[in-house]
């Protein structure tokens, strides 16, 4: 049983890294799940035994490289001066992570993170939730209570928005994706200060 | 001098409250650039935007109006205009802030208040918050500030136009300064130009329109030149070997390895600018020989280096403890092709010899004045205005930049000459006449009293410069 499992995670971790080098070289769209299966030297319909479709195997790609950003992000010693800043700081060390998988973030962008997506699959929770649970402790930590929904939403709005212009900017270094994010943030930062203090659940000392 | 958000508060309420005023600059600094013309067009519609805007056309129109009209406009724009005008170019940050630091030069047209306020924002303006500014440092770089520097200041020591300036030291010990661009902005002054170009529109009637178009043509290519901060660390290079320990005057070193278009990485040269070093009551002799290194900087730049240093103006030097002078910013600098090191080696025989025909042949050549009758009147008043601007050279002899009645005569020549549409020159002469007037106006402050011919000859000796053909 154990063997199967390990044999499993073996095989699984073959087509992220054969998807990975794919994608680099010729792009999302040019290649296709045989051309992964053939990589990974497993049998073209052995590749749906572990992901449904292409975008999964992005969206696995993704919520791995997320992880890795968040620890590295949670072990370091964050002195931001406000919630911009903090905010700003955690978005650009995912940005760091996933840049291997800029290009090909649109095919997740319009599924399993998309604001509207209703489900959202085991990846694609583990790209939203954790990322909106650093981002509601980070404004807490800033001053503000919990986070609403609404709140969340409308961050989650800003922050695939981002993504998805990061995905195709042309401008050097991608730099116009900082002057966006740091936009993006001022913007949410201020919805969140600038609404009555109970509907917003900013705090009474702030 | 209070900050700038502390006047902005202390306002008085005049067509607004205070309260609607625009936040203090200190909030400005949280505020993105915007990049994008539409948007940024949308800026230009708002109150304050608007204002420094129509300094702008101020500026520009000043050559379309009489010396009378002028001193109307100036009653109506005050300075509490200004102050709004820097909490918009704190907001934008791009070109508007450098078109404001070339009001902040032109003494003439501006009152006094707003040229110090302007001072003050050559290095006192908001900065970029340090996860951002971390963030462009690893973009640039590869790494992070504390991974590439054995230290790094996370406050900002001082603005740049177009970015912003940071301390830090090497992990081999020099002290350096950093700075950084604003991510994008490199690519708004384009736009930011496009959008005044706009603004301007009026003025398209004018007789001189193609003239003034052509001359802020000109201001945008060097502004996107001095955007490029590979261009400033080559002239930065360029320019460093033309001076010698014993000159006392110090041009940074810079570390291209911790360098790129957008990060200039360059010597920390401990020393204060203008106003701090007239606020410790320097003697008149210290007085005198900072004016003497002020000169000698710009004419050695120009001899032997065939550089023209444009960006005049108080922020760009620093004062040393020990009587040296340091040059700090290198991105506005215009070197001179073959054909205007001719003109201007011509120019030089008119500004030896101070002979009238000599300098009426000098700004015939250099202002395509024609024989036409039609033309006298903007010969004499342009002879009389390079006659005030260089008495102080072909005369010889201690000349006193604090004469407070020789810098007012000047300022009415230029501003008789802008009033009569005399501009019609070398696209080259908004620069020209920037530093000409940043660096009076220096001297005026210092109120320095230096032989300039024997500054001037010395360098012109130092680069062995023919003039034989003079005779």
């Amino acid at each position: 049983m154990r063997v199967t499992a390990e044999t499993q995670a073996a095989t699984r971790e073959r087509i992220l890294v054969a998807s990975s080098d794919l994608f680099a070289a010729r792009g999302f769209e040019a290649t296709t799940t045989r051309d992964i299966a053939r990589a990974a030297e497993i049998g073209a319909g052995t590749v749906f035994n572990y992901f449904p479709s292409k975008e999964a195997i992005v969206a696995s790609l993704a919520a791995a490289a997320v992880a890795e950003a968040h620890a590295e992000f949670a072990r370091r010693d964050l002195e931001a001066e406000s919630p911009q800043e903090a905010l700003f700081a955690f978005v650009a060390a995912e940005l760091r992570k996933l840049k291997p998988l800029r290009k090909h973030l649109p095919a997740v962008l319009e599924t399993v993170l998309s604001p509207l997506a209703h489900n959202e699959g085991e990846d694609g929770r583990w790209l939203r939730v954790p990322h909106l649970e650093t981002v509601s402790r980070l404004c807490h930590r800033q001053g503000f209570k919990e986070l609403s929904p609404v709140a969340l939403q409308l961050y989650w709005s800003l922050y695939t928005g981002l993504l998805q212009f990061w995905a195709s900017d042309s401008s050097p270094r991608q730099e116009d994706t900082l002057a966006l994010l740091d936009h993006s943030l001022e913007m949410f930062v201020g919805w969140l200060e600038g609404r009555p203090a109970e509907a917003s659940g900013q705090s009474e000392e702030k | 001098m209070p900050t700038i958000a502390e006047l902005i508060r202390a306002l008085p309420g005049e067509g607004e409250p205070a309260a609607a005023l625009p936040q203090p600059l200190a909030a400005a600094s949280m505020r993105p650039v915007p990049v994008g013309r539409l948007r940024r067009m949308g800026l230009l519609g708002t109150l304050q935007a608007k204002i420094a805007a129509a300094y702008l056309f101020y500026w520009v129109r000043g050559y379309f109006r009489g010396a009378q009209e002028k001193e109307k406009l100036l009653a109506e724009t005050h300075w509490r205009t200004a102050l709004r005008m820097l909490d918009s170019m704190g907001y934008l940050k791009g070109a508007i802030m450098k078109i404001g630091q070339m009001l902040g030069n032109l003494p003439e047209i501006v009152p006094s208040e707003f040229v110090e306020t302007l001072d003050e924002l050559h290095y006192t303006a908001p900065p970029m918050h340090w996860s951002l500014l971390s963030e462009m440092v690893h973009n640039e770089l590869g790494n992070d500030p504390e991974n590439l520097f054995a230290s790094f200041e996370r406050r900002a020591c001082a603005a740049a136009s177009l970015g912003q300036v940071h301390r830090a030291r090497l992990r081999t010990g020099e002290d350096v300064v950093v700075k950084i661009q604003y991510p994008g902005i490199a690519r708004t002054i384009g736009e930011d130009f496009r959008n005044l170009s706009l603004f301007l529109l009026p003025g398209r009637l004018g007789k001189d329109w193609d003239n003034v178009k052509s001359q802020m043509d000109d201001l945008r290519l060097r502004l996107e030149k001095e955007a490029d901060y590979e261009a400033e660390a080559a002239m930065l290079t360029r320019a460093r070997p033309l001076f010698r320990e014993a000159d006392g005057i110090l041009v940074p070193r810079v570390y291209p390895e911790l360098s790129t278009a957008r990060i200039l990485t360059m010597d920390r040269i401990p020393g204060v600018h203008l106003e701090e070093f007239l606020q410790r009551k320097p003697s008149q002799e210290q007085r005198n020989e900072a004016g003497r290194q002020l000169l000698r900087a710009w004419y050695r730049l120009f001899f032997a280096g065939r550089l023209f240093y444009a960006d005049f103006h108080p922020g760009n030097f620093l004062f040393l403890e020990d009587g040296r002078l340091g040059l700090l910013d290198f991105g506005f600098m215009l070197p001179l092709d073959p054909e205007l090191w001719q003109l201007l080696y011509r120019m030089d025989r008119a500004l030896t010899t101070g002979r009238r025909e000599d300098l009426a042949t000098a700004v015939k050549e250099w202002s395509w004045i024609t024989e036409d009758p039609s033309d006298a009147d903007r010969l004499r008043l342009s002879v009389e205005y390079a006659d005030w601007c260089w008495s102080a050279r072909y005369c010889g002899g201690e000349f006193d930049f604090g004469d407070e009645a020789d810098f007012v005569r000047g300022a009415a020549l230029f501003g008789e000459m802008a009033g009569k549409r005399y501009s019609r020159s070398r696209p080259c002469t908004a620069t020209v006449a920037r530093q000409q007037f940043g660096c009076r106006s220096m001297l005026y402050r210092l109120k320095a009293k230096i032989d300039v011919r024997a500054v001037c000859e010395e360098e012109i000796k130092a680069a062995d410069w023919d003039r034989r053909s003079y005779t």
